[in-house]
């Protein structure tokens, strides 16, 4: 056993050394579709952060009445983040609230003049509502409306921007489906592409295929050289995949979204994509990598030389 | 040895046979010469010895053993009995002169060192001792011959089946290979050899088997070319 495997390992490692520019080919075709596939994983997952981001940003927020004692906040935010859709309220005091808009403000000489007239700060306290899902908002604003609430909350912006908060969760989802469905449709041709060209080049070998099997040689041991092959193939392409996807993720993270990039809609995110995912898992990341180049030779030679086992 | 019981081969309905209803008995040691025009069935027939080619009825046995039957992961073990050499040599274009008769002995799991030990004097038997580590591509069509049969004998097969193996050589390199083949069966191989070379059946004189449209017509004990 150990002899059968350690000949047919030699015998696949010196077909590839005699075929080294097929074999090149072949590398280079498995090595651009594991760099495909990475990319399309790379743009799901940096479309979900940024769809996480977006969401994070949207959140209504509740207009307190100005008699509203500090107390009376305290027991508002509590009851609204027992509501099961709500993740998390924030207070802004008015005075917060006042001090960023002198900040943003500095410039604008009417408006300093404006405030320098008003004797009180003409702000509310805001409770910002930020819901677990932002289809949730429209049935938070609908219960911040309830009885319980009126004697408190002046007034709930989700109705002035409802259209904004609902169209923009309808982009941000249309876009990952595109990006999902893009990055399957490319994985699977970038596959397909590898299987075909393996076939190939075991349809190159269909003579010395035949003499094998008439000199007696079974079929493991005319099929495990080529399959050896295949493992050859798919662990040098895995490594070039490895690399290039990650100097070329690396080379645009950060970067402004244009349109030289080749696969991915949005950049920002890249950065956080290789740390936080790639990085941080490094050991999985390469060894996903290593078993799919791996499976993509193994199971493409293997499925390619059966038809030319018959004879 | 080897036995042809009423075996008849058609490849498709519409065909004519190739072989009609053949009986024919080999026996062990014997040196059986076929000769017929192209399409006299004589390639089918040896085809059958080594299942490359199953009969539409009949049945071909070896040693006692039906070949027609054998389950196809017997296949592999019922070749390394048999020596095969064909008219395009059949070598593996990337293994050299060592590793083509190599192959033949760890396809059939022989030690390295029965390998180290058989190879090299397998090979200096047909006189390619200085050639060892030649490729099929760097040698003559005699040569490669030479090659296909070191590696057909490597195993000590008790047949070798030789179908037309000088049709693409010279008269030189055709009575060489004629004298190893010669050689091997005066050691005990059953040889079974088809030829178109009317000159070498007549100079052999050994047993002929002359066909003709898939039939045996003679059979002769010390036969020439008689078609």
């Amino acid at each position: 056993m150990w002899l059968q495997f350690k000949r047919t390992f030699l015998s696949g490692i010196s077909n590839v050394m005699h075929n080294f520019w097929l074999a090149l080919s072949v590398i280079s075709v498995i090595a651009v579709a594991l760099f495909i596939i990475n990319i399309q994983i790379a743009n799901i997952v940096a479309n979900d952060l940024l769809l996480k981001d977006l969401q994070d940003r949207v959140n209504i927020s509740v207009y307190l009445k100005e008699d509203v004692k500090a107390e009376d906040i305290r027991k508002i935010k509590e009851e609204i983040e027992k509501f099961p859709e709500v993740e998390r309220v924030v207070h802004i005091p008015k005075e917060e609230t006042l001090e960023r808009f002198n900040r943003d403000s500095e410039e604008n000489q009417t408006m300093k003049e404006v405030l320098g007239i008003l004797e009180e700060n003409p702000f509310e306290d805001i409770l910002s509502v930020k819901a677990h899902n932002p289809d949730d908002y429209a049935q938070i604003s609908q219960k911040l409306q309830g009885e319980e609430f009126k004697s408190q909350i002046d007034s709930v912006n989700y109705e002035e921007h409802k259209d904004v908060i609902n169209g923009l969760n309808k982009e941000i989802k249309s876009s990952q489906k595109m990006a999902i469905i893009l990055g399957v449709i490319l994985s699977a041709i970038a596959i397909l592409v590898t299987f075909n060209t393996i076939t190939i080049t075991i349809y190159t070998h269909r003579k010395e295929i035949e003499i094998m099997k008439l000199v007696g040689a079974s079929n493991t041991y005319v099929t495990m050289p080529f399959v050896w092959e295949g493992f050859l193939y798919g662990v040098v392409g895995a490594i070039i995949a490895i690399v290039v996807s990650y100097l070329y993720l690396h080379s645009i993270s950060g970067g402004d979204n244009g349109d030289t990039l080749l696969f991915l809609s949005n950049t920002k995110f890249i950065k956080q994509f290789l740390g936080d995912y790639f990085v941080k898992n490094i050991l999985i990341a390469v060894g996903l990598q290593f078993v799919l180049g791996i499976l993509l030779g193994v199971v493409s030679s293997f499925i390619a030389i059966r038809r030319y086992l018959k004879v | 040895m080897i036995i042809y019981d009423k075996v008849s081969k058609i490849y498709t309905k519409d065909d004519k046979p190739v072989l009609r209803d053949v009986n024919l008995e080999i026996r062990e040691g014997e040196f059986v010469t076929f000769v017929g025009y192209s399409g006299a069935g004589k390639s089918t027939l040896l085809k059958m010895i080594y299942a490359e080619e199953l009969p539409t009825t009949g049945n071909v046995y070896f040693h006692r053993q039906k070949i027609n039957d054998l389950k196809r992961k017997h296949l592999p073990g019922h070749r390394q009995q048999i020596g095969t050499v064909f008219q395009d040599y059949k070598l593996l274009p990337q293994k050299n002169v060592w590793e083509n008769v190599a192959f033949a002995m760890e396809a059939s799991g022989k030690s390295p060192e029965e390998i180290e030990e058989d190879v090299p004097q397998i090979v200096d038997i047909v006189g390619l001792k200085h050639k060892l580590h030649k490729y099929p591509g760097e040698l003559s069509g005699g040569e490669q011959q030479r090659v296909a049969l070191a590696r057909a004998l490597v195993n000590r097969p008790k047949v070798l089946v030789a179908d037309e193996p000088t049709g693409n050589l010279d008269p030189i390199s055709t009575w060489e290979i004629m004298q190893l083949l010669l050689k091997i069966n005066e050691y005990g191989t059953t040889v079974m050899l088809a030829t178109h070379d009317k000159g070498v059946v007549d100079r052999i004189s050994k047993r002929v088997i002359s066909m003709d449209k898939g039939k045996i017509i003679r059979d002769d004990a010390k036969g020439k070319y008689c078609i």
